[in-house]
């Protein structure tokens, strides 16, 4: 036999006995195929915090599953690859998973970018994707997909949650602080918008590069703009090293800053007075409703020894994103992604079940969940070391509903959308 | 001019801030001609030990504390470097690319220790009352510290500078930095030169870790943003030039600090946009020595 065919039969046996062996394991075990999630958390770069408790919250609802014996019969296997903060590394990590690893859904998104690179490979397989954490308005807007859902609130709810009461309160000419990314551009275009609409006036916005660690020289300009607010929509490391340099020079105390959404992981453990100005969060450990308290007690004892002693916003929306989505499996009986996808469009939510204080929806134009947007800032008066929030308000999710949304989101019909099943 | 001049002077500072960074990372390319590719972790080290040693129940004050930690820090990081360099050394008279791989799977392990031994989350280096809140200076709000980071840059260059050229050991490192062979010759060990360089410029590295600390904050990633520019600065100011660093550092604390407050979303790029444009014309940078393609 001639060396080139004995190799050709080698590598044909191989790519046969390859999956062959997988599925021929479970067959003979009796058991059914592990229904594996794919995680797309960040866990380095400028999100990698806020990505690791992102992670946290897709991990206990996988558990608290396994722990009833799965979905469908199948035990749920999570599969976790960094995505590091990077469009190009969610591509690849979101590729590799659907073709190499078979994962049935796709879970994770701090980044709007990344978030993005993410939900066109989902899209072009036909993988429900979980966008969990990601902000920019274009996510559920110009860039929104059939396949896609999008949990956080976004740059235009924050906004429409905060703008009007600002003018009145602290006055109408604005600064904006924008991270010159995606979720840093559209949420500033939401926020201009809001603030001209309302009778204020934006003298001037100021491009703050990712990767930014120096704000002096943003800080001096403010100084010689003399704004009466300051809009900033700067997020992960870039936030945590202006929030210092901000406290340092206590220029918290010479403007009204507006700081669109705040992040549990960027100001934990800093103490109450890091998080400066006024903010929007979608969830707090201290509220006082149904659940929380016996939540926030699972999450201690479900990771012990974490140094974030109490959960916050990202992992709140890591949770609720995959306990739904594993309870849409359930009740469609199927992992067929055009099944679940009918099953999320226009799904309603209690309150009570998001602990939350406002019933949720998930928007069938969208895909984003409209849900509660609370106001707060930094506690005077703090209970204990982590309680470092005061809600000031909660916004009911019709009064903050991004109206230009439905207009931009164009996504492919069910038929166009590859159909997909693990 | 009136609008420019805080900015001019806020980059004079921030430069001071860059030239202490590539401080350390000079004098390891310098004499031993190897680009530690973990300058950054070991940056970030010498925040975090500051930090270990400021939270110690030492029964003392915050200033004694914080003058303990500046001063046990880069003692600790510099220890760290010894045993990095004694890794090193199976890589010398070799080709390049070994010293870059070691030094860069350095980094790697050195950062995952960090968030094995103090986790993944933001730290705080506190700092004592003196140094910190703000001042007002010529009507613009700025931080104390931002000074007292400046003077400390400052008299850690001119320590730096006055230890090169005035003292026996100054000079063995800058002969070594010439002509390692013809040391050797000279009866000088050289193995235990290139060890106190090393030890001393990751000191270095510790130090600019704990002043930019309370700045930049600290992260275990945070060294990444600390090699690159100290990477640009020595390019810029010519391989080996201690002041072709130190004036490399403020000309890129300026661009920096001018293109933020004119041009805002040019200010990462614009170091870099410097790099290009003074290396088209003077590719062995600002101080650099001609090589002898050039001569």
């Amino acid at each position: 036999m001639q060396r080139r065919k004995l190799l050709q039969m080698l590598a044909a046996g191989a790519a046969f006995y390859g999956p062959w062996k997988v599925h021929h394991a479970w067959a003979q075990a009796g058991q059914k195929k592990p229904l594996v999630i794919g995680l797309t958390m960040d866990a380095s770069g400028q999100f990698g915090a806020s990505g690791t408790s992102e992670r946290l919250g897709a991990m206990m609802a996988i558990r608290e599953f396994n722990e009833k014996g799965g979905v469908l019969g199948r035990h749920i296997e999570a599969l976790h690859i960094d995505t590091e903060t990077t469009p190009a590394t969610g591509s690849r990590v979101a590729e590799r998973m659907i073709t190499r690893n078979e994962v049935a859904f796709l879970i994770g998104g701090l980044s709007s970018g990344v978030a993005n690179a993410i939900g066109q490979v989902a899209q072009k397989y036909g993988v429900v994707y979980f966008n969990s954490n990601s902000s920019s308005p274009t996510e559920s807007g110009r860039d929104c997909k059939r396949v896609k859902f999008v949990w956080d609130g976004n740059g235009t709810n924050f906004a429409q949650a905060i703008v009007k009461n600002a003018i009145k309160v602290n006055g109408a000419n604005w600064a904006l602080l924008t991270n010159d990314y995606i979720w840093g551009h559209n949420t500033s275009k939401a926020t201009r918008e809001l603030v001209v609409k309302n009778g204020g006036r934006v003298i001037d916005e100021l491009m703050v590069p990712q990767g930014t660690r120096d704000f002096s020289s943003f800080l001096l300009k403010l100084q010689q703009m003399k704004p009466q607010v300051v809009a900033a929509a700067v997020g992960g490391d870039d936030f945590r090293a202006m929030r210092q340099q901000v406290m340092q020079t206590k220029l918290d105390r010479q403007f009204a800053w507006v700081n669109n959404q705040q992040d549990w992981e960027d100001v934990y453990g800093l103490g109450a007075e890091a998080a400066f100005g006024v903010f929007g969060t979608t969830w707090y450990y201290r509220f006082d409703l149904p659940g929380v308290k016996e939540f926030v007690e699972k999450y201690k004892k479900t990771f012990p020894g974490m140094q974030v002693k109490n959960p916050g916003n990202t992992f709140y929306n890591g949770y609720v994103a995959t306990r739904e989505l594993l309870r849409c499996v359930e009740e469609a009986g199927t992992t067929n992604n055009i099944a679940i996808i009918k099953k999320l469009e226009g799904r309603k939510m209690s309150a009570r079940d998001r602990m939350q204080h406002h019933d949720a929806w998930i928007d069938p134009v969208t895909h984003q969940c409209q849900q509660t947007i609370y106001m707060a800032t930094y506690n005077d008066k703090p209970a204990e070391p982590d309680d470092i929030f005061k809600v000031l308000s909660q916004v009911a999710p019709a009064d903050v509903v991004d109206p230009d949304a439905p207009k931009a989101c164009k996504m492919a019909s069910y038929q166009e959308t590859p159909s997909y099943e693990q | 001019m009136v609008d420019l001049t805080p900015h001019l002077l806020n980059g004079i500072s921030l430069g001071l801030m860059f030239a202490l960074i590539a401080l350390g990372f000079m004098l390891i390319v310098g004499v031993m001609e190897v680009i530690n590719l973990a300058h950054g972790s070991l940056f970030a080290l010498g925040a975090y030990f500051a930090v270990f040693i400021m939270g110690l129940n030492l029964g003392v004050g915050i200033e004694a504390r914080y003058a303990a930690a500046f001063l046990l820090a880069p003692v600790g990081v510099a220890l760290v470097g010894m045993g990095l360099e004694f890794a090193m050394r199976r890589t010398y008279g070799k080709d390049p690319l070994y010293g870059l791989l070691l030094t860069f799977g350095a980094a790697l392990v050195i950062e995952e220790l960090i968030r094995l031994i103090w986790g993944s989350g933001e730290k705080q280096l506190s700092l004592p009352p003196d140094l910190s809140g703000a001042m007002l200076i010529g009507g613009f709000i700025y931080a104390k510290y931002r000074l007292y980071a400046a003077a400390a840059a400052i008299g850690l260059i001119v320590l730096l500078w006055l230890f090169l050229e005035k003292t026996p050991y100054g000079a063995m490192i800058k002969a070594g930095a010439h002509d390692s062979e013809m040391v050797r010759a000279l009866g000088i060990n050289l193995t235990r030169l290139r060890l106190f360089v090393f030890a001393l410029g990751t000191a270095l590295a510790a130090v600019a870790g704990i002043v930019l600390a309370p700045i930049w904050g600290v992260r275990p990633h945070v060294g990444v943003d600390a090699v690159v520019p100290a990477f640009l600065i020595i390019v810029l100011g010519g391989v080996g030039s201690f002041w072709g660093a130190v004036i490399a550092g403020i000309l890129v604390g300026i661009v920096v600090a001018v293109t933020g407050a004119y041009a805002s979303e040019w200010s990462l790029m614009s170091m870099y946009l410097l790099l290009i444009a003074l290396v088209t014309f003077r590719a062995r940078g600002l101080f650099g020595k001609k090589t002898a393609l050039e001569n």
